[in-house]
Formats: structure tokens, C-alpha cells, sequence
């Protein structure tokens, strides 16, 4: 792999003409292609099935670090453009037990995401969950679905990463699938050990999370967030109380974060309790909740960034750069 | 009328409510926004004379004054009143004074002019100010096709435009209505507040309660048209006439348990990690309790609204009749763990430095700054605290202390407290109150 690491400093987009006309959106794209072929590939073969997911709703995923969901106005009703589909997909599971989408997904995040090159309000995940899993499970075919794609794109379309500087030997630790885990309390552990001002009880911040893959030569799972970091949705664990059954996929060399997912809580009363905890009213998710009382079933599942896949099968600075028609966070863009 | 009487027994008020039925529980909405509600400003206790047990303990200055001699070292020369730094870190905000503007209730006395009066006095004053819940649900947030200015920003606007450098903060309350609202996540991201975030001025507040209705969440009286616009979203009742030309919006108090409070706290350092994390409490019973557990989550400033407070709607049997008075809200806190505010009442010195000695780290004007700018919007609220500041000064001299935060509870003395022997350190904060 090309080991010069990322930091996502890359300038401004220019003007969008420019930029589609690009070799290297080319490039990109063409690599999208290919990781987004491979996926569904991978995916089918674990007898998953693709639904189409929704695009607004009476409400989405709340989200967290700041990050808004936009309103529409429905027929005189606000509705959210989705910022998630997981609630969609438990409530899919009694139909479908191994489901994913490749879902577009709107979120206004704060400005100052905009220089972390690894943001952009419109993008897409890989989105992925599976009845009566486990996190490990979930982890499982996370892990198994980056090495697929990685694995593909080397092997199909090699000269394109080539021309984008990448070199096959970095990806080895990737395709060959041997990943990492530690814990949340670890990470926190570690960087505040070196003079990082992590806070315990929350989210591992962005310049938190750009230290540890810088770290890090392989990809690696964080698992056991603490609650009140994630949401309402993620499981916690009955034998850890304050620790969720959740896990984030860091890419190495700077690229960061891939993949978040979790073990869902799925019995009705936490899940309304779990709501209360992160300042939500249980009454915005009635459609939800009706669901959840009838009897969602077990399952983990997660979400995979597809413009940050790319990026990192790219080697490029910015997840604008992968994007055809990028939206930075708090900057105007057709 | 029938002829029937009943001696000694509110047979005035029995009659009123078989006439007007659930218009009787609250205040006539007829003085709605012209009347600042909150209980009788000084009920007087036959057994205990004018005040409430905040008012009745004294303020009792030493002879030996070890901490003057400290001040006389480092002045070398007499220290006087006007040596007092009344300088206070208010919920992690730098303030001129330990004291802070209190949100408003949202009647119409709270969201209109007068409330932007009292914004602009309270950042040219130098201290924080706290603008209440269910603005944004009820006046709305700037739009996409709303190039108006709304009442939030209106008040944010006035604030900035006035507030020295250096000192002052705002803090935005959001309660459960607010939630679907999303009025922290609006405020966090609108560029705007920019130079609120990057001068480390901007807090949220999350709204549990109030002292004028513990245990109710918002009310206010809406013509029809409005209720009807926000029957969507609360709870709209006729409670005042059959025909529903004004009607009771009710807001939920929210659901709190230990462990939805600490979450609830640590989601708002997840979110919102620039702005400061601040809690409201009503003078609920387990009070003691709930202050510490939203300093042990990571709360910046506890907010505790006595009884005696409310600029709010609400039921007369929650004015007169429900919810702990501050004193003994203080006296159940104990030694706080993290900064502590009150309010409830305060208007002049001598209550403050009551509530200061108590662990209070600085004391919210609310009905006492509105009716200051409706005598004089351009400097009511600054003449006010002026009076205010200079009591405290001289005060605070008199107790032979030179800062708000050298005030403990060995200032006061508690005329219900049980004779006992003057303890030589540590006293109880307040004995007990009753």
C-alpha cells in the first residue's frame, strides 16, 4: 500500500463541471463500480437479499455528534430525509431475515467536519442486518465483505489503483482478512497515555480516531462503546450495564473509520427506556414502536461508508474526491 | 343561590367551582401575559412572621475576621466593601456577578419585548443568560423560506451584539417537545453561533422542571387559532370555557430515571462536546440525589428552581401547595460536587447571599428582571442588579469574606433551627428547616 498516511487536509472541490470531468473521479468511479459489484457479489452468496430503502419517513435515525436530519414537508407533516435505514431494517427482519441496501443517506453535519475528509452530507452505506446474530457474527461478514471487495478490485481492475499509486503488497493484511479487536476503554486508554484529552464516556473523537489508524498497519474492530455514545438502538450488555454490544472497523494508515454496527436491542420496554436515555421522545417513532411491541426479532447488523471504502481503496485524500457530486458540510454545492 | 351556608368553610370557592368546574384550578387566564405567576411573592407564615424559611435566616457577621486580616496583608490597608470580588465562573462561563438571567416562562410576558429588554441589560451586565424550553416549538427556528428573524435568534442576537469580551454565556433549555424540535442540534450547527462556540459561550440546559409546577412539564393559555397549530404536538385542553376560545397547552414533564438523567447528560457531551452540559431540576424530594448524580455524569452547572420560583402558567394548587422550598432544597444538596445555581425569588442582596452561603454558586433572576425592565426597558434590569451588587458588597465585607466563593454556611443563622451548642467547625449547613 502506498504508506503515506491520510489526513484528510485536501483542498475545497472545484467547481462541479471540473470535477466530473477529472481523471481521477474517473478513476474513483470506476473503482465504486467494482466495490459496489463485489459487494452485492459477496453478500448474495451469504444469501443476504437487497431491498430498496426508504428516502423520507415521520422520522430517521437521531444520530449524534451533532449531525442533523433535514425536514420535508410531507403533505403539511414533517418528515426526515433518512439519515439511517435501521429502523427500517429491524422492522424488515420478520419478512427478511438477512437483508441490505445500499442506502443514500442525507445527514447536515456540523461544519467542522468539513476538513476532516472524511465527511460529506449525502452519501451511501453498505447497510447490513441479520436476524439472531451476534456482534461477532456482525463482525463476521464485515469483515468478510471489506476483504471480498478489496480482493475484487485488486484483481479486476489493477491498473486503475495502480494509476491512483497504490501498490497490491500494502492491501495483503486486508485481503488476507486478519484483523484486529480491542476494546473502547482500551482506545481511550491508549490515547490518552499519549496526551490525547479522550473523553471516557463518549464517541472516540475525530482526531482520537485519525490517531489510532495512523497506528495501525491492518484494519481493526473497536468494540464496547459506552452508552450515551451511540444509539438508542445499540444493544447493551446484559453482563457489562453502561457498555454496548456494538463495534466500529478503523482502516489503517489514517483512512479511519469503515463500519459501524451492533447487536439491536429488540425488546420493546428497553427500547423505550433506551429512547428516554438519549433525550428522545418515544412518541416521534409510534411506527417504530408498534413494530417493537408485536415483537422485532434478535439481530446485529451495521452500516459500511461507501464513499470511505472507496477513498480507502483509492488512497485519496478526501471523500469528495470519490464522490461525483459532493456535498461539504456547511459548504453550498449543487 | 340557595340559602344554604357552611361556616368556616371556603364556601366561596366550593361555589366558584360549581359554577366555572376546571376554570377555578387555574389563575384567570384573563391576566395571562400581563401576570407574572409563582406563589404569593410574600406569604406571610402567622408562626413565623413575613418570608419564606430561605428569608427568615439571618445573616450573622463574625468579630474575628481571620480571612480581612488576609485581605489587610495582601491590600496593606484596610479592605472595604467595594475590595469585594464579586467575579464568578458561572456553569463553566466567566460572569462580572454571581448571578444569571433565568429563562422566562413562556407566556406572553416571557417571549415578548420585554424579555429582549432584559437580554441586552443582562449581556451589557456581563452575566450568563438562560432562554427557556418551547420557544422553538412554539415560535419556530429560522427556515429555509423564513428569512424572518425568530424570537430565539431575535434574543441571541440582542445578546451578542451587547456582551463584553470575555465574560457572559448563553444557555438554551430543551425539553421533551423541544427534542422533536431539535433545537440543540439546530443551534449547534447554525453558523451564526459561531462566535458563541468558539468563545466557549454557549451551553445546553436540559430541562426536568420547574419550580412553579414540580412534576408538570410547560403550560400556557393559547387563543384557538393557536391551538390548534399546536395540538399536533402537545396536549391542548379546554379547561377555561366549553367553547375552547382559549385553551391549556400542556407540555410533558418527560420521563427521569437515574440512569435516563446520566445518559441523557452524557449524550449531550457526546453531541454537542463545544457547548457546556447544564440541568434544570424542579424542587422534587429526592433533589439531593439528582444533583449528584448529574454532577457525577458530567454536568457543568445543577440548576435547582425552588418552590417560591416561576415566571410560568400553572395550576394554583401547585403555586401554593407543591414542591420543596429552596432552602430546603439547598439544605438536602448539602456540600455541592459541582457549580450549583438557584433560583426561586431572588431580587435583592440579602436573599442572594443567602442562597450563595448555602453552596449556591450564583443566584437566576427571573420574574424580578421582567417586572425591572417593564418599569424601565433601557436600564430597569441594570439598576436593579446595581442595588443588588451593592448589597451583596457590602455584604459580603461585613462577613470579613472578599469573594462569593469564600461564603459558607457558618454565615447564617436559623431561628427554627433546635438550640444546640455553636459547633467549632463544620457546622450543618443549615440544621433543620422546616
Amino acid at each position: 500500500m502506498d504508506q503515506t498516511s491520510r489526513t484528510g487536509t485536501a483542498t475545497a472541490p472545484p467547481p462541479l463541471g471540473e470535477h466530473l470531468r477529472s481523471p481521477r473521479l474517473r478513476a474513483a468511479m470506476l473503482v465504486q463500480q467494482e466495490a459496489l459489484h463485489a459487494a452485492r457479489e459477496y453478500l448474495r452468496a451469504q444469501d443476504f437479499v437487497e431491498l430498496l430503502p426508504p428516502l423520507v419517513g415521520p422520522v430517521t435515525d437521531p444520530g449524534g455528534r451533532g449531525a442533523k436530519a433535514l425536514d420535508v414537508d410531507y403533505y403539511g407533516q414533517p418528515y426526515k430525509l433518512m439519515t439511517s435505514a435501521i429502523l427500517y431494517k429491524q422492522a424488515s427482519l420478520r419478512g427478511f431475515p438477512k437483508l441490505f441496501y445500499i442506502a443514500p443517506n442525507v445527514r447536515v453535519e456540523p461544519e467542522e467536519t468539513a476538513t476532516t475528509g472524511r465527511h460529506l452530507v449525502e452519501f451511501h452505506q453498505i447497510d447490513v442486518e441479520i436476524a439472531d446474530a451476534s456482534r461477532e457474527e456482525a463482525q463476521e461478514i464485515a469483515a468478510g465483505l471489506l476483504t471480498h471487495v478489496t480482493e475484487q478490485v485488486w484483481s479486476r481492475i489493477p491498473g486503475v489503483l495502480a494509476e491512483l499509486g497504490r501498490e497490491e503488497t500494502g492491501f495483503a493484511d486486508v485481503r488476507s482478512g486478519k484483523y484486529d479487536v480491542c476494546t473502547h476503554h482500551e482506545a481511550v486508554t491508549r490515547l490518552q497515555a499519549c496526551g490525547h484529552p479522550q473523553n471516557p464516556d463518549g464517541e472516540i473523537d475525530w482526531a482520537g480516531e485519525r490517531l489510532l489508524s495512523l497506528e495501525s498497519d491492518r484494519p481493526f474492530f473497536i468494540n464496547d462503546y459506552p452508552k450515551g455514545s451511540r444509539g438508542f438502538y445499540d444493544r447493551e450488555d446484559p453482563e457489562n450495564p453502561g457498555v454496548l454490544r456494538n463495534f466500529d472497523l478503523i482502516a489503517p494508515h489514517g483512512y479511519g473509520e469503515l463500519v459501524s454496527g451492533s447487536e439491536r436491542e429488540s425488546d420493546y420496554a428497553t427500547i423505550v427506556t433506551r429512547m428516554r436515555e438519549s433525550g428522545e421522545n418515544p412518541a416521534k417513532y409510534a411506527w417504530y414502536l408498534k413494530e417493537a411491541r408485536e415483537g422485532i426479532p434478535a439481530s446485529a447488523g451495521f452500516g459500511m461508508g461507501l464513499q470511505r471504502l472507496v477513498r480507502f481503496l483509492t488512497g485519496l485524500d478526501a471523500v469528495w474526491q470519490v464522490s461525483a457530486y459532493p456535498k461539504l458540510p456547511g459548504v453550498m454545492a449543487p | 343561590m340557595s340559602a344554604l351556608a357552611a361556616a368556616g368553610f371556603p364556601e366561596a370557592r366550593i361555589r366558584a367551582r360549581a359554577r366555572n368546574g376546571t376554570a377555578e384550578v387555574f389563575p384567570g387566564p384573563d391576566v395571562y401575559g400581563t401576570e407574572l405567576f409563582g406563589p404569593d411573592a410574600y406569604g406571610t407564615d402567622p408562626a413565623h412572621g413575613p418570608g419564606d424559611g430561605l428569608d427568615r435566616a439571618r445573616i450573622v457577621p463574625p468579630v474575628f475576621t481571620p480571612e480581612r486580616l488576609e485581605k489587610l496583608i495582601d491590600l496593606a490597608r484596610e479592605p472595604e466593601f467595594t475590595d469585594v470580588d464579586l467575579t464568578s465562573r458561572v456553569g463553566g462561563f466567566a460572569s462580572r456577578l454571581p448571578l444569571y438571567l433565568s429563562a422566562f416562562g413562556s407566556t406572553r410576558a416571557g417571549s415578548g419585548d420585554l424579555a429582549v429588554h432584559a437580554t441586552r441589560q443582562a449581556a451589557r451586565l456581563g452575566i450568563p443568560m438562560v432562554i427557556g424550553e418551547n420557544m422553538v416549538p412554539v415560535h419556530g427556528y429560522r427556515r429555509a423560506e423564513d428569512s424572518g428573524r425568530s424570537a430565539l435568534l431575535g434574543r441571541i442576537e440582542a445578546y451578542l451584539d451587547a456582551v463584553p469580551d470575555g465574560v457572559g454565556g448563553i444557555v438554551v433549555q430543551q425539553s421533551t417537545e423541544d427534542a422533536d424540535s431539535e433545537v440543540w442540534n439546530l443551534l449547534y450547527s447554525d453558523p451564526s453561533l459561531r462566535p458563541l462556540l468558539e468563545t466557549g459561550r454557549l451551553a445546553f440546559e436540559l430541562k426536568t422542571g420547574q419550580g412553579a409546577k414540580p412534576g408538570l412539564g410547560g403550560m400556557t393559555v393559547v387563543g384557538g387559532a393557536e391551538a390548534e397549530a399546536l395540538a399536533r404536538r402537545f396536549t391542548v385542553r379546554k379547561v377555561f370555557d366549553e367553547r375552547g376560545e382559549r385553551q391549556l397547552r400542556c407540555a410533558t414533564p418527560g420521563t427521569f430515571t437515574d440512569e435516563i438523567l446520566r445518559q441523557q447528560l452524557r449524550f449531550m457531551r457526546n453531541n454537542f462536546p463545544k457547548a457546556g452540559t447544564w440541568v434544570k431540576f424542579h424542587p422534587g424530594r429526592d433533589i439531593g440525589d439528582a444533583a449528584r448524580t448529574a454532577w457525577a455524569a458530567g454536568a457543568g452547572a445543577v440548576t435547582v428552581d425552588g418552590a417560591e420560583g416561576g415566571t410560568g402558567y400553572a395550576p394554583r394548587v401547585f403555586l401554593d401547595q407543591v414542591g420543596l422550598p429552596l432552602a430546603e432544597c439547598l439544605r438536602r444538596i448539602g456540600r455541592p460536587d459541582g457549580c450549583l445555581l438557584a433560583s426561586g425569588r431572588m431580587w435583592e442582596g440579602g436573599r442572594a447571599l443567602r442562597a450563595l452561603a448555602l453552596g449556591a454558586g450564583a443566584v437566576g433572576l427571573g420574574r424580578a428582571a421582567l417586572i425591572a425592565v417593564d418599569e424601565d426597558p433601557e436600564h430597569g434590569l441594570e439598576r436593579l442588579v446595581d442595588a443588588l451588587a451593592l448589597e451583596l458588597r457590602l455584604l459580603i465585607s461585613a462577613l470579613g469574606k472578599y469573594t462569593v466563593d469564600a461564603l459558607g454556611p457558618e454565615d447564617l443563622w436559623w431561628p427554627d433551627a433546635p438550640a444546640a451548642p455553636v459547633p467549632r467547625y463544620a457546622p450543618d449547613p443549615l440544621g433543620a428547616v422546616r
